[in-house]
């Protein structure tokens, strides 16, 4: 027995039943408090209330939303409304952090020093702060009629209107894909591996890829136009407001915009780890080969920078998801704000939080499922150390 | 492959002064390389060894006098440099493989990219080469899976896959345990053998006395000495070099 008990395995088997033991004991108790409670005060628990319409609007809804609409819909208006603010802000922010980041590691006096001004400044002022500062700035731009202009788009103290097609839901996605068809096509075909013509001679193979990716993206565009009426629904207005077009209100813009600054300070400091952690060595045998700036960038310094950052930029990616429940500051409704709202009208408090935290789990552990295979997948084989 | 080529030394270097800052790296050196000379280059630590081969593919820009290699003078003009990196092939003490791409992919890299050649074409002359230094089963590894040894011998096999006229060799074998310094010396006595144009910088004195055709000693960024390697070792009249072969030599 006592030989069992110094077995390492057996050992750390036995704390594991342990500690799940006595978290499943803790829950178990928290529900049975709670639902004693919960009779008392006559409130039914159970998710019954899921197929009830809410009764009240959303501000913003990328899917058709009525004060009619049952809660289990809404809720999942607001995990689609998350998700948009949160895939906007995430690839802002590398956008700006990338930026920031090379300049930082650039041999530019000057953009070192801005890049190195523009992270100590944003990273320390806290989030909420600048979304309140970037709200602030948008609800004070000019009123509708006097929106600015720009390509079909217009901005406004009312938000953001930006054209859209006027495609069914499927053609759109289906478009919007050939499109990013389009630009990784020729990505995909120029890598070395790929073809057996030289790299040099390749120009045309790729052009004709991202052709015809662009052509079926028209296709699928021609095809999916719904009837009557033009293609692109233009915003333009129409008395004291705008009419058409996509409508992104100012919550959502200044979230966006903090969380891209606030992010990219983050992702900044990420890349540039990532560049200096890249050796030295590694860059001056790619030039001794004769490989120009551009390529020892792309083939070598890109490529192992990249491998040093992605999993520090898997966990930050996941904080800044969690940094879209911020948008209950403002209004924004997005999942947190749409639970929120659930527990004031329906009292459901245990279920809606419930709720809330599984959703949160399920988009976070499936970011970090995705980067866990990205990285297991393009991960150094083999002991780097030794030289 | 050489007799297309124009006539006169492989590298040629007049009054070349390097500094580092103020620091006066290497001073008024005067050196020339014949066609597939074999020259072998030693000195104590700091001495300007490592400074002065990386010039000659320009991965250290000198301060004054000239450079010319294979009939090109390096100075800022990138075709230049280009055109020159394509000929003088490098091998580095820490041996500086890819470790993203496999042994094949970094012998083919830059023959696809830089010489344009077909894919298949690069497979093959990468396979002849990582025959040639005796590995050709390791091909589809990852250097990281490789031994020291193996990896310094795929570092040259990605040199010689650009097929250049001259090889610069920095300290090969210093990182390497004593018994894979051998592998690594016969391939590169194999390669002196076939006539290449070689500069190394090492303090194999069993290389240099069997493949050298001249050794030269520097000491505080100066050529302090040179001579083929018979009298270099025996006959030495200056007391910075016999003390420093004494300390390499061990006696
Ligand atoms: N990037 C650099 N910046 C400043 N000083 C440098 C730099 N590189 C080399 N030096 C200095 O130049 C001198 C010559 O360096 P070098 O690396 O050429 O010496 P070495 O003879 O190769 O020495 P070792 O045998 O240790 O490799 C040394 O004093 C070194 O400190
Ligand atoms: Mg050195």
């Amino acid at each position: 027995m006592v030989s069992l008990l110094r077995n390492q395995k057996v050992r750390n088997a036995l704390l594991q039943v342990l500690y799940v033991g006595s978290l499943a004991g803790m829950v178990l108790a928290c529900v049975m408090i709670a639902r004693r409670n919960l009779a008392e005060q006559g409130i039914t628990s159970g998710f019954d209330f899921l197929f009830k319409s809410t009764g009240w609007d959303v501000n913003f809804s990328l899917l058709p939303a009525t004060a009619n609409d049952p809660y289990w819909w809404y809720f999942l208006i607001g995990i689609v409304n998350t998700l948009f603010l949160g895939s906007t802000g995430l690839i802002l922010a590398t956008i700006v952090g990338t930026i920031v980041g090379l300049a930082r590691t650039s041999s530019n006096e000057l953009a070192r020093l801005l890049g190195r001004t523009y992270v100590d400044i944003f990273r320390n002022i806290p989030l909420i702060l600048q979304v309140f500062f970037w709200y602030a700035v948008i609800t004070h731009l000019p009123t509708p009629r006097a929106a600015h202009e720009a390509f079909g788009i217009l901005l406004s103290s009312r938000g953001l209107y930006v054209p859209i097609p006027n495609v069914g839901g499927v053609a759109f996605a289906a478009a919007a894909i050939a499109l990013i068809a389009a630009i990784a096509l020729p990505v995909w075909l120029g890598r070395t591996s790929r073809l057996n013509q030289p790299v040099g001679e390749r120009l045309g193979i790729q052009l004709t890829g991202a052709a015809a990716a662009l052509a079926c993206a028209v296709v699928i565009l021609a095809v999916g136009r719904l009837p009557d009426l033009a293609l692109l629904d233009f915003p333009a207005l129409q008395g004291l407001n705008i009419k058409g077009g996509l409508r992104i209100p100012p919550e959502f813009s200044a979230l966006a915009v903090a969380i891209a600054i606030y992010g990219g300070s983050y992702i900044a400091e990420i890349v540039r780890g990532g560049f200096k952690a890249v050796g030295k060595g590694q860059m001056e045998a790619a030039q001794s080969l004769g490989l120009s700036p551009w390529r020892v960038f792309t083939l070598v310094r890109l490529p192992l920078a990249l491998r040093a950052m992605l999993p520090i930029l898997a966990n930050q990616y996941v904080w800044l998801m969690k940094a879209t429940t911020m948008g209950i500051a403002v209004g924004f409704t997005d999942f947190f704000m749409i639970v929120a709202l659930t527990i004031n009208h329906s009292g459901q408090t245990l279920e809606a939080i419930g709720i809330l935290m599984a959703g949160f789990l399920a988009i976070n552990l499936s970011l970090a499922a995705v980067f866990n295979r990205i990285n297991k997948a393009i991960a150094l084989k083999g002991n780097q150390l030794r030289g | 492959m050489n007799s297309t080529l124009p006539s006169g030394p492989a590298v040629r270097i007049e009054g070349l002064d390097k500094y580092y800052g103020s620091f006066h790296a290497l001073r008024k050196i005067n050196l020339s390389v014949e066609r597939g000379e074999k020259i072998v280059i030693c000195g104590p630590s700091g001495s300007g060894k490592s400074t002065l081969i990386r010039c000659v593919n320009r991965l250290e820009q000198h301060n004054g006098g000239r450079i010319t290699v294979l009939g090109t003078e390096l100075n800022d003009d990138v075709g230049n440099i280009d055109g020159i990196r394509r000929e003088v092939g490098m091998v580095f003490q820490h041996f500086n493989l890819f470790p993203h791409m496999t042994v094949l992919e970094n012998c083919m890299i830059a023959p696809m990219i830089v010489r344009k050649r077909p894919r298949a074409e690069a497979e093959t002359t990468a396979r002849r080469f990582l025959e040639k230094v005796r590995i050709p089963e390791q091909a589809m590894k990852f250097p990281g899976q490789l031994s020291g040894g193996q990896q310094q011998r795929v570092a040259i096999a990605r040199a010689l896959c650009m097929q250049p006229q001259i090889m610069l060799f920095d300290e090969p074998t210093s990182a390497l345990d004593p018994e894979m310094i051998a592998e690594v010396l016969d391939v590169m006595v194999t390669l002196a053998s076939e006539g290449m144009t070689m500069i190394c910088v090492t303090h194999e004195m069993g290389f240099a006395r069997r493949a050298a055709d001249r050794v030269i000693f520097m000491d505080g960024g100066e050529i302090v000495e040179q001579a083929p390697p018979e009298e270099f070792f025996t006959s030495s009249r200056n007391e910075r070099t016999r003390q420093f072969l004494s300390q390499v030599l061990g006696h």
